[in-house]
């Protein structure tokens, strides 16, 4: 009931503070990029609020209760792929002057081909992004409040879709500003006063010792939804309890150490100090293995590890989302500025996640049983403190976590609806000349149609892990977009042709690596690891192709030097305007901010 | 190459807003300046980061030795490197913006 108030109350308040958005939105130029007059600490804490996504909130603490504490590193790189974006692309990219990567890849390389290339890739990165926010709204919904999975999910798709289309990008920092706190107290809090009230982390032998996770002095019972496939990790006597009519029988068993078994639908019940079974498809990992940060084959391989930590390196500043929010900075130092703070924001919320993960490990340990790990941030605090406390905690951590669909989604649908009404309907509708009103409805439009794809992709994709389709988000990122920021940037022989090939070919090496890991059923070894997370791969590949298909262009236009000044000139010296006409200024007010005079 | 003569009465900002091959040749210092200063931050990054993984495979005693009851390994994963991302992007964003200043104060010179 209270978890029910909270996530009605995050939802309320950010339609509320999208309406008092609307109200101050009225030109195109406010809907899309906040006017450019955010200050650095609104811009940061938008930007950390927008990039805590399901993935930061829930699946790093899942993720490290499953498979132990090398997801650690994924924090690491969420948050190191914001140095990449402030050492190479932050200050050139906003003096560009650019609203999309379509404007940038089509400006920069004077192709307007390119331009539709990127605008795909774009709509691709968002849309796959935009399904496991959506899934994870539906899986969160049910656990706080039992209401069917669909709910989370049309909720969520509705509430972000209303509110983008009526409140756009300004209406929308604000809240992703306010999301942002919301969060970091929804995760820090209930960490804090568990640390607190357990005196540390309690059961080290099953953290950091030779044991299995146990299933506590008095036994555990466990809920089985749904028949469930399980493996023993050691021999243990288990009784299921079915009830039919009225009547509950009772069954014992005796589990041999490695068995694997199907549970039946009904009640698990543990003998005290036993060692709890895992689902299927995961590994009962003892403490020590489970505390390694890296070490081992597959997942917990180094070259995982570092393929991993490159993706989300890399991988940062191709997310459509993220970059749009840059060029909300007034100017080119505003941006570095802006990045250095989220630097330090994101490194405050990732000191938590972890710290649900070690504790889900020993106190929610009946999770392990049912695969359902994802859950842990929400359902520590009860399985912590039954009774009221655990209720109140409970329902924090399920605001913060909504907190976090919403803020990521709307984030995600601003660079749909934007990609859509600026570059894809443009081509497709024959009207040549377009007044504010015309692109303020298009925008609109976009808004709900970007939202209705992903929520059906979202029903179906029902089973899809969260992590599979995050990982890939960011492969993808890294292999396309990366590379034509890093070149397009910093060198001037880059073609569009190079460039095409280039992300053609790293979105392909990605994106099969990842589809024939799943077909195989994510085989072992250092190949597995390859297959999972491809980045270490397909990042060189796109690089190189891109280098060696733009040196050897027959044709060589024109050196880029005006598209180089837009980049890297700084501002106050009054020159002329170069870079990206901006169609959404122009006609609003011809003249962009420029910077200290 | 120093791009020195300058007609008479010409900023080298003249030069940039016009778009000359002087301009360019600025213009490239600059860049040329921020990449370095750039692709310096990431070694640094690089060697910090790079490392840990190898170590925490290579070295025992980083999973073994325990400080107040947590693994070192996991303590040097979660609380130093925020920080020195932290430190390093501020000290970088100082330097980047004093890279312009520099170029703003060169250009506008008679």
């Amino acid at each position: 009931m209270i978890a029910i108030l909270a996530v009605a109350a995050v939802t309320v308040g950010t339609v509320g503070l999208g309406a008092i958005g609307t109200r101050i939105a009225r030109t195109t130029s406010d809907l899309l990029v906040a006017s450019r007059a955010m200050t650095p600490w609104w811009n940061a804490a938008a930007i950390s609020g927008e990039y805590l996504s399901a993935a930061s909130f829930l699946g790093i603490a899942g993720l490290e209760m499953q498979n132990g504490t090398t997801a650690l590193w994924q924090s690491l790189g969420f948050t190191a792929g914001y140095l990449a974006l402030l050492l190479f692309v932050a200050a050139p990219l906003r003096r560009f002057g650019s609203y999309t990567i379509s404007d940038f890849a089509e400006a920069r390389l004077r192709s307007p081909r390119l331009r539709g290339l990127a605008s795909a890739t774009v709509l691709l990165i968002a849309g796959f992004y935009l399904v496991p926010q959506l899934k994870g709204a539906g899986l969160t919904l049910n656990v706080v409040t039992g209401a069917p999975y669909f709910v989370g999910v049309l909720l969520v798709g509705l509430v972000v879709a209303v509110n983008v289309g009526l409140g756009g990008m300004r209406g929308i920092t604000y809240v992703q500003a306010f999301q942002f706190w919301l969060k970091v107290f929804a995760i820090a809090l209930p960490a804090c006063l568990l640390l607190i009230h357990l005196g540390g982390l309690p059961a080290r032998a099953a953290l950091f010792g030779d044991e299995y996770p146990r299933a506590g002095a008095h036994g555990l019972v466990v809920q089985i939804p749904a028949p469930q496939p399980v493996t023993f990790p050691a021999a243990t006597p288990y009784t299921i309890l079915v009830s039919s009519h009225g009547a509950v029988t009772a069954r014992t068993f005796h589990a041999f150490a490695g068995e694997l078994t199907t549970l039946p639908t009904g009640r698990l019940r543990l003998p005290a100090d036993a060692d709890v079974p895992v689902s299927s498809g995961t590994t009962a990992l003892p403490g020590r293995d489970w505390a390694r940060p890296v070490g081992g084959s597959g997942e917990r391989s180094p070259v995982f590890v570092y393929s991993l930590l490159i993706a989300t390196f890399l991988g940062t500043m191709g997310l459509p989302h993220i970059l749009v929010r840059f060029y909300t900075n007034p100017d080119g130092p505003a941006a570095r500025h802006t990045t250095v703070r989220v630097l330090g924001l994101l490194g405050v919320f990732y000191l938590f996640p972890g710290i649900y993960g070690a504790l889900g490990r020993v106190l929610a340990p009946q999770l392990y049983v049912t695969g359902a790990t994802d859950t842990v941030v929400l359902r520590l605090p009860e399985a912590a403190w039954p009774g009221t406390v655990g209720n109140v905690l409970g329902a924090i951590t399920a605001a913060g976590a909504f907190a976090a669909f919403l803020s990521t989604s709307s984030g995600l649908l601003v660079s749909i609806a934007g990609t859509i009404s600026h570059d894809v309907w443009p081509r497709i509708s024959r009207e040549r000349t377009t007044t504010g009103r015309v692109r303020r409805l298009r925008f609109r439009l976009a808004a709900v149609l970007g939202m209705v794809v992903p929520i059906s992709v979202a029903f179906f994709a029902q089973g899809v892990d969260i992590a599979v389709l995050v990982g890939w988000a960011f492969a993808l990122a890294a292999s396309t977009f990366c590379p034509l920021f890093l070149l397009g940037i910093w060198w001037t022989r880059l073609t569009a042709p190079g460039a095409a090939t280039g992300m053609v070919a790293g979105a392909l090496v990605a994106t099969s690596g990842i589809i024939v890991g799943l077909v195989l059923g994510e085989p072992g070894g250092v190949g597995g690891a390859l297959l999972a997370q491809p980045a270490i791969v397909s990042v060189p590949i796109a690089f190189l192709t891109m280098i060696v298909v733009s040196l050897r262009a027959a044709e060589r236009g024109s050196p880029p030097d005006a598209e180089m000044l837009a980049l890297h000139a700084p501002e106050g010296l009054d020159l002329p305007e170069t870079g990206v006409r901006d169609p959404f200024v122009l006609g609003e007010s011809a003249t962009r901010p420029r910077f200290r005079e | 190459m120093q791009p020195t003569e300058q007609p008479e009465g010409r900023t080298p900002r003249d030069e940039l807003a016009d778009a000359t091959a002087h301009g360019a040749l600025y213009l490239r210092r600059l860049r040329q300046r921020q990449l370095a200063l750039s692709l310096f931050a990431l070694i640094a990054f690089g060697a910090i980061v790079g490392v840990l993984p190898l170590a925490i495979d290579v070295v025992p005693e980083l999973t073994r030795v325990e400080l107040l009851g947590i693994p070192l390994a996991i303590w040097l994963l979660v609380v130093p490197l925020p920080p020195i991302f932290l430190i390093l992007g501020a000290l970088y964003a100082r330097r980047a913006d004093a890279l312009d200043e520099t170029f703003r104060e060169l250009v506008r010179r008679r």
